[in-house]
């Protein structure tokens, strides 16, 4: 029994008591600067890289992981009360939970990310314990055309997003790959759509989209007319979900946490997925899907699930091939090697104590993180009675400092400004952010894979049908497609039945 | 002795005391060190060290911003168009001083006129490695199989080291392998280690951990010499004589840079590479400590420029 005794050393090594306060400090201060909007975990991780020097290996990586899944709770936070995305992740939070907001249920629907999350947290890490070597084939068998296809699964699945249009919802989607093209082509280094500023080479900054389409649109929004705020706070009658809500949550966040797990094990992509096909797939088995959009629990308690899941498996190729999943896994693996640990294979065998240490830790971190935030929902909630002339410059404060500590580059900011603009005609023009947000992320990986399976089947376009994973992912978006549009085709033959029975 | 050099050794003499007093006086408060890369990659690990060391030598603390973006570009421009007093440096390297000047059309920054050289601080090696289920042994046996068969190989992305290191393979050995670019080296990586691309040309320090553990193989790394780290892998110079690429990291100031301040920032930064810990560090990072003077990194810049000109034209690598 290899596992149980690696496990004991792990929960050895990791109930240390320094090692319990860095893991304290990491989920502390990750919470905080996922409530904090703008501010992500990959610039806090940044400026604390150097801190790490003077730390033991175990320690150093046991904090920064914590920030890590500390920040994808906090995300939620601002999601939920000010529909202020940080990240991919809690992009899908937003539409449900903020509605949840808006009709007083902001403790049901902050709660119910806490304990989905914690749910996820605590399966996801058992996965990693006990598959990630297995697992870790599986990734690898993932080659550009099967990326490609399951960015085409991606794609499809972002229509459902939508609660209105479809017609809309496509437009936004195509506007969102359009914007998604704005950088440096990869293969042949041409510049596009950067308007000769060198500062957009390397394409438009995701939290600047995020923040401006979603937050200062909303921001924007809400400065029309003031009383629509106080249903807000007038509503709140109870901050946690009673028995019913309980069951209403089982189901999603089951489902949420498997397609978060397995599609967190994806390195390049996989987990920016798992939110996003959670709430396709709630609101496909929903038995009322006109719900989503206007504050449904299983569209907050699904995708809080599939992400926190994802974030947990997305150290897997990090701790067993030393490869980065995200940006925040590319510094864990500098703060790595500026211990002097090679990231590699060979973590599992030469540094068992680090690598059980540090998925020991996340489950005790995940412990701390549903302990810390159950009592903080009251707080938080407060935060919604704040007035909005303090609120407001503070958000937008925030948001341009976490923007700028990206990349320092000012032009970020110019951007944040210009989507908070677009956001507002689009939110006047009644279309979605969330299918442009998709589209924005999903359009350069669909066709950077596309690409690179062309270059590598020398042209031949069946390579995308002949091997078995790619095929099946795309055979399941036909079967997404026919699923979305079925009903309306339906709808529309009935009505020209009844025309022409007339 | 003539006259001449007496009043050469007199006057190097008053120089140096002029660069001690001035060296006391020059940190007068926090080192800005731009990185033109994002946090945890080689260049930010080697900057992150060397700054933490260096901050002790010169009494002031050295700040690391990572500007990322464009290839380094962004990052190298600010430090071109920064205060030139030394109190904003940046850690160049062979793409933001070589590389990218060769191949944007539209040059951001002049890498010798609008630079003050400080100190060449570290050599790092790139590897050419295989996926095990390659069937080339040797670098002879790759050339080989590349002239029978279609054959890809995987790089950190256009017109980085390492592409251009795989063309300039390319051009020596008189073989066509198709060229997959990625954005960086860690997904590059993984395809090479699932065996969607058989090949890759990488840095040495990122796939270390791949080659000991026999994911990937190891077919000579791209030094003239053998890597210390890693003395059983021969270099491609031994089937390909005359090839020889390596990454580099060096301190830039901008041009205009007052000469004691220079002269301060270069003896803080032989000092910080003299100290064995940080020595044994850059090797557990497959990097060649140098330390050189300015003078021998203002030699260097225009000696790579020199030899990467004919690659870039030939690979016809070019961006706007």
């Amino acid at each position: 029994m290899d596992l149980i005794s690696n496990l004991a050393m792990g929960f050895g090594v990791a109930s240390s008591l320094a090692n319990l306060m860095f893991c304290l400090i990491g989920v502390l201060l990750g919470t905080l600067i996922g409530v904090l909007p703008g501010i992500g975990a990959t610039a806090t991780i940044a400026m604390l890289l150097p801190i790490t020097f003077q730390l033991e290996p175990v320690s150093s990586l046991i904090m920064l992981a914590g920030i890590y899944y500390g920040a994808q709770y906090g995300g939620s936070t601002t999601a939920i009360l000010i529909n202020m995305p940080g990240e991919s992740s809690s992009a899908v939070t937003a539409i449900d939970g903020y509605q949840m907001a808006r009709k007083g249920r902001a403790g049901t629907a902050l709660a119910t990310a806490a304990l989905g999350s914690f749910f996820a947290g605590s399966v996801a890490t058992f996965l990693v314990a006990i598959f990630a070597p297995p697992l870790t084939t599986i990734a690898l068998k993932f080659g550009a055309a099967e990326y490609f296809s399951l960015m085409v699964m991606g794609l499809v699945m972002s229509v459902a997003l939508a609660h209105g249009s479809v017609l809309k919802a496509l437009a936004m989607v195509v506007l969102g790959l359009l914007l998604g093209m704005v950088g440096t082509d990869v293969y042949t280094g041409a510049p596009r759509f950067t308007m000769g500023m060198n500062q957009f080479a390397d394409g438009l900054n995701f939290v600047a989209v995020a923040v401006g389409v979603f937050g200062i649109a909303e921001i924007l929004r809400n400065l029309e007319d003031e009383h629509d705020r106080q249903v807000m706070t007038r509503n709140i009658t109870r901050l946690f979900p009673n028995r019913d809500e309980f069951r209403q949550m089982i189901g999603p966040v089951l489902r949420g946490t498997g397609i978060g797990s397995v599609l967190g094990i994806l390195p390049g992509g996989g987990a920016i997925l798992a939110s996003f096909a959670s709430y396709t797939i709630e609101k496909k088995v929903s038995k009322n899907p006109e719900e989503f959009g206007k504050g449904a629990l299983a569209g907050v308690a699904g995708p809080e699930s599939a992400n926190n899941a994802g974030a947990q498996t997305s150290f897997i190729p990090l701790l067993t091939l030393g490869i980065p999943a995200n940006p925040v896994m590319a510094l864990m693996i500098g703060a790595m090697i500026i211990q002097g640990i090679v990231p590699g294979p060979n973590v599992v065998s030469e540094q068992p104590q680090l690598f059980w240490g540090i998925i020991a830790s996340m489950w005790i971190g995940n412990l701390m993180l549903v302990v810390l935030n159950l009592p903080l929902i009251g707080l938080w909630v407060k935060l919604l009675t704040v007035p909005y002339y303090v609120l407001f410059p503070i958000i937008m404060a925030m948001c341009s400092i976490g923007v700028y500590s990206v990349n320092s580059n000012p032009y970020d900011l110019f951007a944040v400004a210009f989507f908070g603009l677009l956001g507002y005609v689009l939110s006047k023009l009644r279309c979605e952010p969330a299918p442009l947000l998709l589209g924005f992320v999903l359009g350069p990986l669909l066709e950077e894979n596309l690409r690179r399976a062309m270059i590598l089947s020398r042209g031949d376009p069946t390579t995308f049908v002949t091997r078995p994973i790619s095929a099946t992912l795309l055979l399941l978006s036909l079967a997404i497609l026919v699923l979305v549009f079925l009903p309306q085709i339906r709808k529309r033959r009935d009505e020209v039945f009844t025309e022409s029975d007339a | 002795m003539t006259s001449i050099t007496r009043r050469i050794l007199l006057g190097s003499a008053l120089a140096l005391g002029l660069a001690g007093a001035a060296a006391a006086e020059f940190p007068e408060r926090q080192i800005t060190l731009v990185i033109p890369f994002a946090a945890g990659g080689s260049t930010d690990v080697v900057g992150r060290i060397v700054a933490d060391r260096m901050s002790q030598e010169l009494g002031q603390q050295i700040v690391v911003q990572n500007v990322g973006g464009a290839g380094g570009s962004l990052g190298a421009q600010q430090v071109a168009n920064a205060e030139p007093d030394g109190y904003t440096i940046l850690m160049g390297t062979v793409a933001t001083h070589a590389l990218n000047p060769l191949i944007l059309k539209q040059k951001p920054y002049d890498p010798v006129a609008d630079f003050a050289p400080v100190s060449l601080l570290v050599l790092v090696p790139n590897v050419l490695a295989v996926h095990p289920d390659v069937p080339a042994q040797t670098v002879q046996e790759l050339i080989d199989l590349a002239k029978a068969e279609p054959l890809a190989y995987a790089s950190s992305g256009n017109g980085t080291p390492l592409h251009l290191s795989g063309e300039l393979f390319k051009a020596m050995a008189d073989v066509e392998i198709d060229h997959i670019p990625y954005k960086g080296s860690g997904p590059a990586l993984t395809d090479v280690l699932g065996n969607q691309v058989p090949i890759i040309f990488d840095n040495l320090p990122s796939a270390s951990g791949h080659i000991s553990s026999g994911k990937l193989r190891a077919l000579g790394v791209t030094t003239a010499e053998r890597a210390p780290s890693f003395p059983d892998v021969p270099a491609i110079a031994e089937t390909l004589p005359g090839y020889e690429t390596y990454s580099w990291n060096a301190l830039f100031a901008p041009a205009g840079t007052p000469p004691e301040v220079i002269e301060a920032l270069a003896a803080a930064a032989q000092a910080t590479m003299a100290d064995p810990a940080v020595v044994e560090r850059m090797g557990e990072f497959s990097a060649t400590v140098v330390a050189s003077t300015p003078a021998e990194l203002g030699e260097h810049v225009t000696a790579e420029m020199a030899k990467w000109e004919p690659v870039v034209r030939d690979a016809n690598v070019s961006m706007d």
